[in-house]
């Protein structure tokens, strides 16, 4: 997952973003900063990633992600100034921006009052705040275990690798950098 | 000294006690009866599916999850007619209704929530709706809704906002000022041709209280 021949600096703190990856950048280095002990990271409101994102920790975005977000077994956070044009799988999900895309949880999705989401929900409970939009459908049928995402057929995987590079969020021990692919 | 001899103040002297902060009553709950007749009849499909016609209310989402189970399709038509009246769009409000709704299958939906959007439809866009709407719903599916039986400018629209199985409350916010069409039992069952009365009740606010079966 970490790949350490690579050119990878250490992550900058959230105010200095790293050098190389500019706002509009769609490389898939991206400017992970640790909030706390707990294994938590933000993507920051400079972030424009394309691609599929995947991870095994929580995770806050205030930037834009455009493509798939996969983090089965932990929470995702979307804050007040993301912008997600994505497919989103997650254990659960907090929306306070904005989604467009469906959003599919193994426990729970909440729509923030400032949450904003047009696509369709999957989860066994959802919870939305007076204040937030939403228009699509809500799944709450007791499925069991979380839709699992449609896993692209082997071609599709190699040119979406191509043109989609591939972020992933690494595990918190013995990682001190972002992984690229 | 007071303190010593204990003086209590007089409440001439007692400095007036802060006003509290004004806090906006709840509004009352309202009893309903054919609710938790829709309820039964949704409820006895495995994995319902529910179309709700108003705008998303957090609380309904949680009530029906919880007790359904259910998926529930959310079509704000109420935005529709709001936007439509503040802005007329090319073809009309059925128009904008047939392309909101043109993504349901036929006969695929358990159970409809109208509430009280046709109290803001003219007949002929009530009546196309109507329709459709019956066309939506499966074999023994059920449509929920509530009919005024007084002309009245209607300036306000209303969120219900379910409380428990045979009580919600009503949530008011401001609408586009819009003259309410009145629909007798008759027109009712003209319009919703396809779907049977299975109950309907006089609620006090003289709204008709109305649960609609397709045999």
């Amino acid at each position: 997952m970490w790949k350490r021949d690579e050119a990878v600096r250490p992550p900058q703190p959230a105010s200095s973003p790293s050098p190389g990856v500019g706002p509009e950048s769609s490389t898939t280095r991206v400017d992970l900063s640790r909030s706390s002990e707990r294994d938590i990271v933000n993507i920051g409101k400079s972030v424009v990633i394309k691609g599929e994102l995947s991870g095994s920790e929580d995770l806050t975005i205030e930037g834009q992600v455009e493509g798939k977000i996969e983090l089965r077994q932990n929470v995702l956070t979307i804050g007040p100034n993301a912008r997600i044009k994505a497919q989103v799988f997650a254990k659960t999900v907090v929306v306070q921006g904005e989604v467009h895309g469906n959003v599919t949880a193994s426990e729970r999705v909440e729509i923030r009052d400032s949450g904003s989401v047009d696509g369709d929900l999957s989860a066994p409970r959802v919870a939305i705040s007076d204040g937030a939009h939403f228009r699509g459908s809500i799944d709450m049928q007791r499925q069991g275990q979380v839709a699992k995402p449609d896993m692209p057929k082997a071609g599709e995987a190699r040119s979406t690798a191509a043109a989609s590079p591939t972020v992933s969020v690494a595990a918190a021990s013995g990682s001190s950098s972002a992984p690229v692919r | 000294m007071a303190g010593l001899f204990k003086w209590s103040v007089r409440k001439s002297d007692a400095a007036p006690a802060a006003a509290p902060p004004a806090v906006s009553p709840e509004p009352a709950l309202t009893a309903s009866k054919v609710l938790p007749r829709f309820l039964a009849v949704v409820s006895h499909q495995p994995a319902p599916v529910l179309v709700d016609l108003g705008g998303v209310v957090g609380a309904n989402v949680s009530f029906f999850g919880d007790r359904l189970s259910c998926r529930l399709i959310v079509e704000d038509l109420v935005a529709l007619v709001e936007a439509h009246a503040k802005r007329p769009g090319p073809g009309g409000l059925s128009a904008a209704f047939a392309k909101q709704l043109g993504t349901l299958e036929p006969e695929s939906v358990d159970g409809i929530l109208c509430w009280d959007l046709f109290d803001y439809l003219d007949r002929k866009t009530g009546q196309e709706l109507a329709a459709r709407l019956a066309t939506l719903l499966k074999k023994g599916g059920a449509l929920y809704g509530f009919f005024g039986t007084t002309p009245a400018e209607l300036t306000h629209y209303t969120r219900f906002v379910v409380q428990a199985p045979d009580a919600f409350r009503h949530r008011r916010y401001p609408a586009t000022p819009t003259r309410r069409q009145v629909l007798m039992n008759r027109d009712l069952a003209k319009m919703f041709e396809g779907l049977t009365v299975a109950e309907s009740v006089l609620l006090k606010t003289g709204a008709r209280e109305t649960l609609f079966r397709k045999s």
